[in-house]
């Protein structure tokens, strides 16, 4: 996958490179929007991640002319403007989505995924399976070494989120906004509460522990040491 | 051309001063012309009176009896006032007093045909009076017409002093007019005016500057109340944007302190790559705090600026309550915390879905965190005719009462609770800010080591501001 980056900010592109090369996708960085547009207009890429105030050439103006051309490429939009009319205005130029400064890596990676996803239709998988674990999405039942285990709806919705993103950290912010469709933190320990009833569960009495925590970060679903 | 000033007051004289004048001059106008009829009319009485004394005189004696009778009158009047004629039924003069005076009367007239039935009126000018004369013919006998004339010149006279008296009270007027519509147009100016000087006042940053004195009139009253109010307000706000700043600069110190003192330890040279996992992890926990600081400020402001507040949803205020308390229970359970509800359904809401949901959540979050184990958190959602009362009752720590009007605060925290549980100070002024903007209240009650309950009550169809 090859994905564009423009973005002006050195160290903020340095973190979004580092973190693609390792999850082993391809990027391309530009700091100002002339050439960045040049760059989309040039060659194909999967996604473009883009800042909204670059120098030369603002963001939604990049937007605008990549429109304009029928590039028709997803376009992720990093700013720290971050009231509602804000981020309206960025998927009204035609932004696929949109992100607000500061944010994690791997909420940004998630959301280039799903955009990829979108991209290519893939369609959505009607089992989730890892390591000994299984989830049915259609029957809602959850196996690990063939044996079923118990879930409340929402904790297998929160499970199903741990899965479908393994390997990847996810935080508390986005677990409360994809599975409890809160926009806010509604609290201090509250993901923690629902993580140690759901470990208990999931990974108490098995061979291998697979919800793992991230200090500062969240969570992640893998095996441990991996 | 002067230029004439354009100040209010100056105005208001003219005004008031033309209204005066016009109004008076008119009551003079019709004072005059009514004394002016009055003695006209009194005139012709006196004449038409005259004509019937004669006709007694005549029926008594004579002709002779009536001459001697005029002369008598002629005798105590001026010639050139008055005079007296007779005639016959067909017009022969039978008898005239001096008549030099009034020669030119019978010029360019027809003698008298035919005695008037009744005593007859006219006005006659000639050029050698001054005055119009007013002429009575009347018949006082068989075949003997009297005619008398009398000229006006005496009603003039006192026309002419009236006119006289009427001039000098309207030039006393004028001045007088102008005088009291100045003064009563000072007063009503010099409340606008102080409350224009306070505003300067306040303008160039006095900001304890009030209007003081004690104006006449309700409208200049109401204008220096409305006024000094403002002023309070804007005393007040900027007294609490400056707590505010201060509370801001305060909080946002200490993570960046701790940030800076965990980088700095980093850079030491005995750490492990799990010391260096810590410290970043401990670094983004920081961060976050900051940034949800931030965040919350500024959704507080819009809240209040009624900006973000423009969304109208239908919430089912019942379910939302019943959401948050399932999203709290397993925090509950781990605490050893008892949750208990009893949550009427169907209150639906008019209002932002997703500040409502902060407000409750924030609520919960500060019973369960308040409340230690064994202790219960009490949730309670009734309705009473257009009003939803949530009620969020723990047995927690408490507030002492010298906090519990300052818990709304922004940045407050008491005391005893700001060193073991962390938070940002906003959650209780987030929650009372979105019930604020839903025309709701938000109140708490507490007993220090007893529990806290905090109540909020909303309007059920309230559109929002």
């Amino acid at each position: 996958m090859k994905i564009l980056l423009i973005e002006d900010d050195q160290i903020i592109a340095d973190f979004i490179q580092r973190g693609m090369k390792e999850a082993g996708h391809g990027i391309d960085h530009f700091e100002d929007g002339r050439t960045g547009l040049q760059a989309a207009l040039q060659d194909n890429y999967d996604v473009a991640i883009l800042d909204l105030m670059l120098p030369h050439l603002d963001g939604l103006s990049i937007i605008d002319r990549l429109r304009e051309r029928k590039k028709n490429v997803p376009i992720i939009i990093l700013s720290a403007k971050r009231t509602v009319d804000d981020r309206i205005q960025g998927l009204r130029h035609g932004g696929d989505d949109y992100l607000t400064k500061p944010f994690s890596f791997s909420e940004l990676q998630a959301r280039v995924e799903s955009l990829l996803r979108r991209a290519q239709n893939i369609a959505e998988p009607t089992s989730l399976t890892f390591h000994n674990l299984s989830m049915d999405l259609l029957a809602r039942t959850v196996t690990r070494a063939g044996k079923k285990i118990e879930l409340q709806p929402k904790e297998f919705a929160l499970l199903e989120y741990l899965v479908r993103h393994a390997g990847h950290v996810v935080s508390k912010t986005m677990i409360m906004e994809r599975v409890w469709d809160y926009n806010f933190d509604p609290g201090t320990n509250v993901v923690e509460a629902r993580i140690s009833k759901l470990r208990e569960k999931v990974d108490k009495d098995f061979d291998l522990p697979l919800i793992q925590t991230i200090r500062g970060l969240g969570y992640v679903f893998k095996k441990p040491h991996d | 051309m002067i230029k004439l000033p354009n100040t209010l007051s100056f105005r208001l004289t003219l005004w008031y001063a033309s209204a005066f004048l016009v109004c008076f001059v008119a009551a003079l106008v019709i004072l005059y012309v009514s004394t002016q009829s009055i003695l006209n009319g009194r005139l012709d009485t006196d004449l038409k009176e005259d004509i019937a004394d004669f006709q007694e005189f005549y029926e008594e004696g004579n002709l002779k009896h009536v001459i001697q009778e005029i002369e008598r009158e002629m005798a105590s009047s001026e010639d050139s006032e008055i005079f007296f004629r007779l005639f016959t039924g067909d017009g022969h003069a039978l008898f005239s007093s001096e008549f030099s005076y009034w020669k030119e009367i019978d010029a360019g007239r027809a003698p008298l045909a035919r005695p008037p039935s009744q005593p007859m009126l006219e006005t006659r000018t000639i050029s050698s009076q001054d005055y119009p004369v007013r002429i009575v013919t009347g018949q006082i006998g068989p075949d003997v017409v009297l005619q008398i004339g009398e000229s006006q010149g005496k009603i003039h006279e006192i026309m002419q002093v009236f006119v006289v008296v009427l001039g000098a009270i309207i030039a006393l007027g004028i001045p007088l007019a102008c005088g009291v519509g100045w003064l009563i147009a000072r007063q009503a100016v010099a409340g606008i005016e102080e409350v224009g000087r306070a505003a300067r006042d306040l303008g160039k940053g006095e900001l304890d500057r009030r209007v003081t004195f004690t104006p006449h009139g309700e409208e200049i009253q109401s204008l220096a109340d409305t006024f000094n109010a403002m002023a309070e307000r804007i005393q007040r706000l900027i007294q609490e944007m400056r707590e505010m700043t201060d509370n801001i600069a305060h909080d946002l110190r200490s993570p960046i302190a701790r940030i800076r003192a965990m980088s700095e330890t980093a850079m030491g040279e005995s750490f492990t790559n799990g010391d260096y996992h810590k410290i970043a992890g401990a670094t983004l926990k920081e961060c976050d705090r900051l940034m949800q600081m931030i965040n919350t400020t500024l959704d507080m402001a819009e809240i209040e600026a009624g900006a973000s507040t423009q969304k109208n949803d239908r919430v089912d205020f019942s379910r939302l309550v019943t959401d948050l308390c399932e999203l709290f229970e397993p925090l509950t359970e781990e605490k050893g915390i008892q949750l208990s509800l009893s949550l009427e359904p169907d209150c639906y809401l008019v209002g932002h879905k997703q500040n409502l949901q902060r407000m409750v959540a924030n609520l919960l979050d500060n019973a369960v965190k308040y409340t230690g184990p064994k202790g219960t958190v009490r949730v309670t959602l009734s309705r009473q005719n257009s009003h939803c009362g949530l009620a969020i009752a723990d047995t927690g720590v408490g507030i002492p009462s010298s906090d519990l009007n300052r818990v709304f605060d922004r940045f407050f925290r008491c005391d005893h609770s700001r060193s073991p549980i962390n938070g940002c100070g906003l959650g209780l002024s987030f929650a009372w800010a979105v019930a604020k903007s839903h025309g709701g209240d938000i109140h708490v009650t507490s007993e220090l080591h007893k529990g806290s309950t905090f109540s909020v009550d909303l309007p059920v169809e309230h559109v929002l501001r």
